[in-house]
């Protein structure tokens, strides 16, 4: 406590230094700008940006723009309306004589940014501060430093506050002669900021300073280390979710048309894709007569994919799959087939090269938790992932057509004579399952390229995670998804992305020969037949 | 373990399957001798098929001993490996290899080495065709043998099944409902064909058909909801009370 | 008794065929005047090996597939196993006539900085070891593969999506440049076998001729495998496989035996394939390529082992001619041809050529048997 005492009471002290100075630095500095010299613009800036007066800013930003004229000791500022102000009052002023812009060189241009970096540290502008203060702690600039106690005094808002102060302590941590208590404190600061910037600045401090503050910042290093790594391993495990999801939204079509007909539906990926094209016309239309949509294209995309990967379902088991029911090797044929024809079909419609599905605006950006980065559109993806499971889950456990198509999966012929119209529910089932595969095709259009191999790439990877899972069970399918994401990406650190899939892979297959109908399994009699 | 030596050829004690928590067999024992035939009735779902799934391997017991010839314990081995021991299975549907002709439906059967390598380099001799010639008479199918098994009525299978058997030369015969399908007359052949079989091997026989039962004349146990639930002559198992009860429902 | 004979009318038609293109394709390459329309020109006789090896391999998925009932959508991998294998023998033949004149390392290894040959290329220079590799590595594979997947009965579609993984991870290992067989290239840029050059019109001749009789060699052993009591063991298998058990047979022992026959003569049609077309890389693997493989069969039709050769021969001249004349539509031709067949030609040509010559030859065999019908009906 006493150091956070000893803290304010220091920045007291130094606010009112700051506050003694203010007495016209900003108009003595202004003239040196027509001297035509770049030091003295140098010095003109650096003594405008220190002087904390309200035009300060304006008049930095003029000369990176180029707005800055100068001429005979007078400085103005161009307006955008090509009007001319008075650089030191704003006022406006008609016809001046003779102006040049202030000319700038690579070295003015750096003084232009670092002052900004320290101007914009007082704007009035939340995120602007905060901004400037994470730049700040980038570049540990010394000379923001009385910038930065004035902002950190006068500052009010918690986050940009906290900003300011890492901003401050980095700066102390860098500056030689800084005081050993001060850089005991901004150590302690940096280390409850814990990321990985303040890691390398204490890392930086342990060599050459004083042995007590030597040891505090290597603690604090360690302490920062072990943290992350933690963070770390949390990601993976989002990372884990994330791809989960993914497989998730491309299996459990895939689990129902497998798990109710036993029918290896090789063309389930080109369910995908069609999903995603569905995507990415909905996307053309909006863009061409109503712009204004384009946040809500997705869901507007939802139904038609689910409406249009569904049709094509019914009607791929209408016309082939049902001459084939029991024979699930012909049927992986058939289907494989109707795979190849279909891309290629949307390669002589669209063409083969990826096509441009845009992400709405609200799934830009990313989400930050303590250490954790989990950018919007993947969070939209697990949160979307799971819905859809849990309709599905809901739609199989409560709606006739779900008991009809648990009773098909079950015992196909005692469902028959009970009186279920085995065909229909097959064509449904089939309908549902590439249905879903659609949707999934949406959402994938906005982590994938969409072109006509889109589902090609989904198709090992979704009956590696329905086998795995179990046959006819959706929590099984939920479980494989989610285990093959997690483990894909928990191995990928160690072994590569590449030699991380080989080894799951190798994994599933030696998987499958132990339990040769997944995790959880249907049993009885009617499925060893 | 030392395993209680029993004379019996089959000897089956205290087995229990259950199926997610489903007792099929509960606590069922059974012994059978050699050159026994034995008949096994019961309701539709006492266990009857489970019981010969627990003796040919296809289902391991949760519990229980099942020995064969007092020495080998049939819960330790697989199918093929109970079946090189002398125990051949009719299947309650019949089961033959339909695109094969019936007589290599027999070939593949009959007694000899069944190793890959050895029916890579097998010739057939005088002998082995001769005894085929017997056997394809002894089950009427003299006349069929070149035609596809598949192609077969359904009772010619079933005695096409019980000719492989034959074939088989084993010690011990489960034969699950001979009789679904068949003409009376097929019926009556087979009741023949039982009997003079179990003058030399052991034999057990699951019928419904309660005049093939009659008609086989031989010891009857009851199973019901996976044990024993009467044994004896046919006429003092359904004399019994309790096996009357489980028949007409309660 | 039916007499077995390994000399039937197919097996003549088979050997016949394979004999006649053996001798006539030299003939009319070298023999027939340029202009002639008999010539058969110098790019077609490697075109034309090529699609005996994949004969060949069709041939060996026909022999698990059709006649023990193992659909196997990996069967590429065997094939490029065995090809990698050759192209690893072929590779040492560059010796130091690579680009870095390497005397050992062949390029890649070089451009890799690798100082020395990894274990498993050792002996690859050694004609005799590297035709023992390429036998022994697919059956190897073969026999790893089987001997978990058959003994824990893993079967039907499982067993298939489960080889298609494999081949799947085999195309993802091939593809790293640790795994040393050149990475995302693969062996390439050939010079000689066995001291001949590979550009030479005459050792593509040879090639080719050595094909047909690796091909010949092969039908009339898979002829012989499936018309012994073995093979009548495996069709049992593959119709009723649990009932097959019963009777006493280790039905793993049979798929795992047959099983790495097929993976052999996979791995030996790859070696043939390699010096025709000069190149292999980790696409071979690729789980499409063995998902093509089974049409083949399917097309000519399974389970007759002639249809294999024939299937493999007409698809892939067919693949050539469109690639050629309507390169878009190949696909529409491939997919439709996956759907017609299975939906409306199961048995495939031979199959349903041999039903519809049986059904002539009973009707036939009726009128001779009743006089009295009108002989007109013919
Ligand atoms: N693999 C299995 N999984 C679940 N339940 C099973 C399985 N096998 C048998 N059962 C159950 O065990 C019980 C006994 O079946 P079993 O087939 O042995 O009867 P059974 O006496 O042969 O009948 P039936 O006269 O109809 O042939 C039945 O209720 C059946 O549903
Ligand atoms: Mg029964």
């Amino acid at each position: 406590m006493t150091s956070l005492r000893i803290l304010l009471r220091a920045i007291a002290l130094l606010t009112a230094m700051a506050a003694g100075a203010m007495a016209g630095p900003f108009e003595e500095a202004l003239p040196k700008f027509s001297a035509d010299s770049y030091s003295d613009t140098e010095a003109a800036i650096s003594a405008v940006a220190g002087s904390g007066h309200e035009r300060a800013l304006t008049v930095v930003e003029a000369l990176r723009d180029g707005r800055l004229l100068a001429g005979a000791g007078q400085v103005y500022i161009r307006e955008a309306s090509n009007g001319m102000i008075d650089a030191a009052t704003g006022e406006i002023v008609g016809g001046a004589g003779n102006l040049k812009p202030v000319r700038v060189n690579n070295r003015v241009r750096r003084a232009i940014e670092a002052a900004l970096g320290n101007l914009t540290l007082l704007s009035s502008d939340t995120r602007t501060r905060f901004n400037a203060a994470q730049a700040v702690f980038r570049s540990r600039d010394a000379s923001a430093l009385p910038v930065l106690e004035r902002a950190i005094a006068q500052e009010s808002d918690l986050r940009v506050r906290g900003a300011l102060e890492s901003a401050r302590a980095a700066v102390i941590l860098n500056k030689p002669d800084a005081p050993a208590v001060e850089k005991k404190i901004a150590v302690e600061i940096l280390s409850r900021r814990g990321d990985q910037d303040s890691l390398a600045l204490l890392s930086n401090v342990s060599a050459s300073s004083a042995p007590d503050l030597a040891k505090a910042a290597s603690d604090a290093a360690e302490g920062i280390r072990t943290r992350l790594a933690l963070w770390n391993a949390l990601q993976n495990v989002w990372y884990g979710v994330s791809l989960g999801s993914v497989l998730l939204l491309a299996a459990i079509g895939l689990a129902i048309t497998f798990g109710t007909m036993g029918v290896i539906n090789m063309a389930h990926g080109e369910m995908v894709m069609i999903g995603a094209y569905t995507t990415f016309m909905v996307q053309e239309v909006i863009r061409l007569h109503a712009p204004g949509l384009f946040d809500a294209s997705l869901f507007i995309a939802l139904p038609l994919a689910f409406l249009t990967a569904g049709a094509v379902g019914v009607l791929v088991e209408r016309c082939v799959i049902r001459f084939l029911y029991g024979r699930p090797l012909e049927t992986l044929l058939a289907t494989w087939g109707l795979s190849l024809i279909l891309q290629q079909a949307v390669r002589t419609v669209f063409g083969p090269t990826n096509r441009e599905v845009g992400t709405p605006g609200w799934m830009r950006g990313a989400l930050e938790i303590g250490g954790l980065s989990l950018t919007y559109n993947r969070l939209a993806i697990v949160v979307f992932a799971f819905s859809v499971f849990a309709i599905l889950l809901l739609v199989m456990r409560y709606t006739s057509l779900g008991l009809y198509v648990r009773a098909v999966t079950q015992n196909r012929r005692m469902a028959g004579s009970m009186g279920i119209r085995t065909n229909r529910i097959d064509a449904l089932a089939f309908g549902l399952g590439s249905g879903v595969a659609g949707i999934a095709g949406v959402a994938l259009s906005q982590i994938d390229n969409v072109s006509p191999n889109l589902g090609q790439g989904y198709i090992i990877d979704s009956f590696m995670v329905v086998v795995f899972g179990g046959v006819g069970n959706l929590w099984g399918t939920l479980i494989g998804a989610m285990t093959l994401g997690v483990a894909n990406k928990m191995l990928e650190p160690y072994a590569g992305a590449v030699l991380g899939k080989i080894v799951l892979l190798i994994t599933i297959i030696i998987f499958i020969q132990r339990r040769p109908r997944g995790l959880f399994a249907l049993k009885g009699r009617a499925v060893e037949a | 373990m030392t395993a209680p030596i029993t004379p019996a050829l089959l000897y089956l004690d205290n087995i229990t399957v259950t199926f997610d928590g489903f007792r099929a067999l509960n606590a069922l024992s059974l012994a059978v001798d050699h050159a026994e035939m034995r008949a096994i009735i019961g309701p539709n779902g006492a266990g009857k098929t489970t019981m010969m799934d627990v003796i040919t391997g296809k289902t391991r017991p949760n519990q229980g001993t099942a020995l064969f010839e007092g020495s080998h314990d049939l819960t330790a081995l697989d199918e093929a490996a109970i079946a090189e021991l002398g125990i051949g299975r009719k299947f309650q549907t019949p089961t033959v290899f339909e695109m094969h002709s019936v007589e290599d439906n027999l070939l593949l059967a009959s007694r000899s080495r069944r190793g890959p390598f050895s029916t890579l380099f097998a010739r057939q001799t005088p002998r082995e065709r001769e005894r085929m010639d017997m056997l394809l008479d002894r089950v009427r199918l003299t006349a069929h043998r070149r035609r596809k098994a598949g192609e077969l009525s359904h009772g010619q299978k079933q005695w096409l099944e019980i000719g492989m058997l034959l074939a088989q030369e084993p010690k011990l015969l489960l034969i699950d409902e001979p009789a679904a399908g068949m003409t009376d007359q097929e019926t009556a052949d087979t009741v023949d064909l039982l009997r003079d079989i179990a003058t030399t091997k052991a034999v057990i026989v699951v019928e419904h058909d309660m005049t093939f039962v009659r008609d086989l004349g031989v010891k009857v146990t009851c199973l019901h909801e996976g044990s024993v639930l009467a044994e004896g002559p046919l006429d003092a198992v359904s004399a019994n009370e309790r096996v009357v009860e489980v028949y007409l429902g309660r | 008794m039916r007499t077995r004979s390994v000399l039937d009318r197919q097996t003549i038609v088979v050997i016949g065929f394979l004999a006649g293109a053996a001798m006539l394709v030299p003939i009319f390459n070298g023999l027939v005047a340029q202009d002639s329309a008999l010539h058969v020109p110098d790019h077609l006789v490697p075109l034309l090996g090529k699609y005996l090896c994949f004969a060949l391999l069709a041939l060996s998925v026909d022999l698990i597939w059709g006649f023990c009932g193992i659909l196997s959508l990996g069967h590429g991998a065997f094939f490029a196993l065995g090809g990698y294998a050759m192209g690893m023998y072929l590779m040492r033949q560059v010796g130091s006539r690579g680009v870095y004149a390497h005397p050992v390392l062949p390029d890649f290894m070089v451009f890799l900085n690798w100082q020395e040959l990894p274990w498993f290329w050792y002996g690859s220079d050694i004609f005799p070891i590297a035709v023992l590799m390429v036998v022994l590595a697919p059956g190897i594979l073969a026999l790893a593969f089987g001997w978990f997947a058959f003994r824990s009965r893993v079967t039907g579609v499982y067993l298939s999506i489960i080889t298609q993984a494999m081949t799947f991870a085999l195309m993802l290992a091939f593809f790293r440049n640790d795994m040393g067989f050149g990475g995302n290239n693969g062996l390439t840029d050939f010079k000689d076998i066995l001291g001949f050059p590979l550009q030479a019109g005459s050792t593509r001749l040879v090639l080719f001729v050595v094909s047909a009789i690796a091909l010949g060699l092969g039908y009339l052993l898979c002829r012989w495998l499936v018309e012994s009591k073995f093979g009548k063991v495996l069709v049992a298998i593959r119709d009723a496989e649990n009932r097959t058990r019963f009777l006493g047979y280790r039905v793993e022992r049979y798929k795992l035996t047959v099983f790495i026959i097929s993976a052999m003569l996979a791995g030996l049609a790859g070696a043939l394939y390699v010096p025709q077309v000069g190149i292999i890389n980790p696409g071979e693997f690729a789980p499409e390529n063995s998902i093509e493989i089974v049409i083949w069969v399917a097309v000519g039709g399974r389970g007759t082992l002639a249809g294999a050769i024939l299937g493999a021969l007409v698809v892939n001249a067919g693949k050539t001619w469109f690639t050629g004349a309507l390169p878009e539509f190949w696909l529409f031709a491939l997919g439709g041809l996956f759907v017609f067949v299975t939906l409306l030609m199961p048995r495939g040509i031979l199959g349903t050529g041999q039903e519809l010559w049986d059904r002539m030859r009973q009707r036939s065999q009726l009128h001779q048997a009743a006089p009295a019908t009108s002989q007109a009906a013919e």
